[in-house]
């Protein structure tokens, strides 16, 4: 397991004050942080830009030391032991970085696999399983400046994989991605959890791959956890407002009056406008759900329902509120 | 270690038969070639074949076309062992690759040692060149002591290794290659006896020539070729570089770790 226990880390960043003065300021990025990796599970750090994620990841991937606190992998100290915990871990990132453009996918495969002390039969069968996983076989000796980006991002995979890591960081690794090799990649990320038993610690700009990857979430903000739940019970923890969208050909007077009584009821709001081909549309925003009394004042007032359309909460709507919160 | 210098070299020798930028060893060899036709045409043209009595006592030989000629493969040499070793750590930085470097278990003596050794085989090529143009222009090989020039040449190669992990690091701080290598080699040129014997600089500047190992290299090279000395003739200057080589390998190892960690924190944190 990788335990992250109360960690912190603060940068010196330098600032120019005059032409040639320079002032030395402390920035905490993260604060306090713990959480926990298990294995098949696959966890994501949340929060917007400047949260503190990808100094989190750099932290447990040992390529930054903690300022205080301590990560430990598998019972072995992420600093003290850094050369057993980086064996045992890898990281992948978004973008076309981390590859030898110059190399082809093999040859980058076979330089990092010797890197981790890799050799002979066993890299050359780790390789090929590997290109065949990421379907970059028959690409495997094309160098990889001529590889697209969605090619890059899978040989980032296969480089990310070839030590076999048990805990796996993926750092944005959809970036600019076309969405069907995005789908893809994440059924991949989904597979390496429930198969084969990795750990991943995702952290992703797309919400919804959030939400169909990760069994928990951790939500940072400037640094600190503000949140930790399953996506399901973030959005219903927070009671968050529903949005009832509802189309009817005509508007009574009566009607009009009625809805509004109903969203007071509520405590909530509504919200008429006019549409383009001569009906109303009807917006209905509050914490409740409105389905089922709306649909009763329709049928009450003889009103038939053209569209209806309901809004849940979204993870990301949750990040924002809790940043807005946390920011107030 | 040695699993991850052969993994090295492979990967450079791939990159550079790909895509090495051939400018590199071009300017190399004609750096070297100037100055032998630089040191041919000043002692014909200029100095009508005179010498000062000073450099037969400074340099022990009365041969200067092969004292300038070494003097120039000898640095040409320097320079692309130490811009090459240096040069390495910010290419992967700037390429992108330095992160997942880092993230890998290697030893870094053995990713620095698979440079130097793919480095080394361009050197010998570039080095061979000028010597051959050299020879065309007054090189005297004749007396040469070939296992003592050679030995003198490997630990030349460990000793201008050493310098550059500082002239590594110092990239590395302050992200540039042009200014720090440029200015380095300029300076080694002037003071460390490539065209001169060291005791004609002003005395204030001849303990700069002390700290360069190029310049105990290139005094203790020229002896086994142009005196043809065996090495134990030339035991103060290896002794010399020795002391450097370690002084700056200590220095060197130090530094790169805190470059590395300061160039990781204030690029990927």
């Amino acid at each position: 397991m990788l335990i992250v226990e109360n960690v912190r880390k603060v940068y010196r960043v330098k600032e120019k004050t005059g032409w040639l003065m320079r002032k030395w300021t402390e920035v905490e990025a993260v604060s306090d942080l713990s959480f926990r990796m298990e294995p098949g599970k696959i966890i994501g750090l949340l929060g917007i830009n400047g949260a503190g994620k990808t100094t989190t990841i750099k932290m447990c991937s040992t390529l930054l030391t903690p300022t205080s606190g301590s990560i430990t992998v598998d019972g072995y100290d992420a600093v003290r032991d850094d050369r057993f915990v980086k064996s045992k871990v890898n990281m992948i990132a978004g973008g076309e970085r981390m590859l030898y453009w110059r190399l082809t996918g093999r040859e980058n495969l076979q330089y990092f696999g010797s890197l981790y002390g890799l050799s002979g039969e066993g890299l050359k069968h780790r390789i090929d399983a590997l290109l065949l996983q990421v379907g970059l076989m028959d690409a495997a000796d094309t160098p990889v400046e001529r590889y697209s980006k969605g090619m890059k991002q899978r040989l980032q995979i296969a480089r990310g994989l070839i030590n076999d890591p048990r805990y796996l960081f993926l750092d944005e690794p959809t970036l600019g991605l076309d969405a069907p090799i995005a789908r893809q990649l994440r059924k991949h990320v989904k597979e390496l959890a429930s198969e084969q038993g990795k750990a991943i610690l995702l952290t992703s700009h797309y919400i919804h791959e959030v939400e169909e990857l990760c069994d928990e979430v951790y939500i940072i903000n400037k640094g600190k956890l503000v949140a930790h739940d399953t996506p399901a019970n973030l959005t219903q923890s927070l009671n968050l407002e529903t949005t009832l969208h509802v189309v009817i050909p005509a508007l009574s007077d009566s009607l009009d009056h009625d809805l509004r009584q109903l969203a007071m009821r509520y405590g909530g709001h509504r919200l008429i406008t006019e549409t383009d081909d001569k009906t109303w549309e009807v917006t209905l925003r509050g914490e409740n759900d409105m389905t089922t009394p709306l649909l009763s004042l329709l049928a009450a007032h003889h009103s038939p329902v053209l569209r209806l359309h309901t809004q849940q909460p979204s993870l990301e709507d949750v990040i924002l509120h809790m940043a807005d919160r946390r920011g107030a | 270690m040695l699993q991850v210098a052969k993994a090295t070299f492979i990967r450079n020798t791939l990159v550079m038969l790909r895509a090495y930028p051939w400018s590199f060893v071009i300017g190399h060899i004609l750096s070297g070639v100037y100055t032998v036709l630089f040191a041919f045409f000043v002692y014909h043209y200029v100095f009508a074949g005179q010498l000062d009595d000073r450099f037969i006592l400074l340099s022990g030989s009365s041969d200067y076309l092969s004292y300038a000629i070494l003097g120039g493969a000898f640095y040409a040499f320097a320079v692309s062992t130490l811009m090459n070793v240096s040069r390495s750590l910010i290419t992967e930085l700037r390429e992108g690759t330095l992160e997942a470097l880092l993230l890998t278990p290697s030893p870094r003596r053995g990713y620095f040692l698979g440079n130097v050794c793919q480095q080394v085989m361009r050197t010998v090529f570039e080095f061979s060149v000028i010597l051959v143009v050299g020879a065309l222009f007054g090189l005297t090989l004749a007396n040469t002591n070939v296992w003592s020039a050679a030995l003198v040449w490997i630990l030349s190669t460990v000793a201008f290794f050493c310098q550059a992990l500082v002239l590594g690091s110092l990239m590395l701080r302050f992200r540039d290659t042009y200014i720090t290598q440029n200015t380095l080699f300029v300076i080694m040129a002037f003071v460390s006896g490539v065209t001169f014997p060291i005791p004609y600089l002003p005395e204030w500047l001849q303990p700069l020539g002390q700290i360069m190992p190029l310049a105990p290299a290139l005094d203790a090279f020229r002896q086994c070729v142009i005196q043809g000395k065996p090495l134990i003739a030339v035991s103060p200057q290896l002794f010399h570089m020795a002391g450097l080589s370690l002084v700056y390998l200590w220095i060197g190892t130090w530094s790169m770790r805190r470059m590395e960690k300061r160039v990781v924190e204030s690029i990927f944190g």
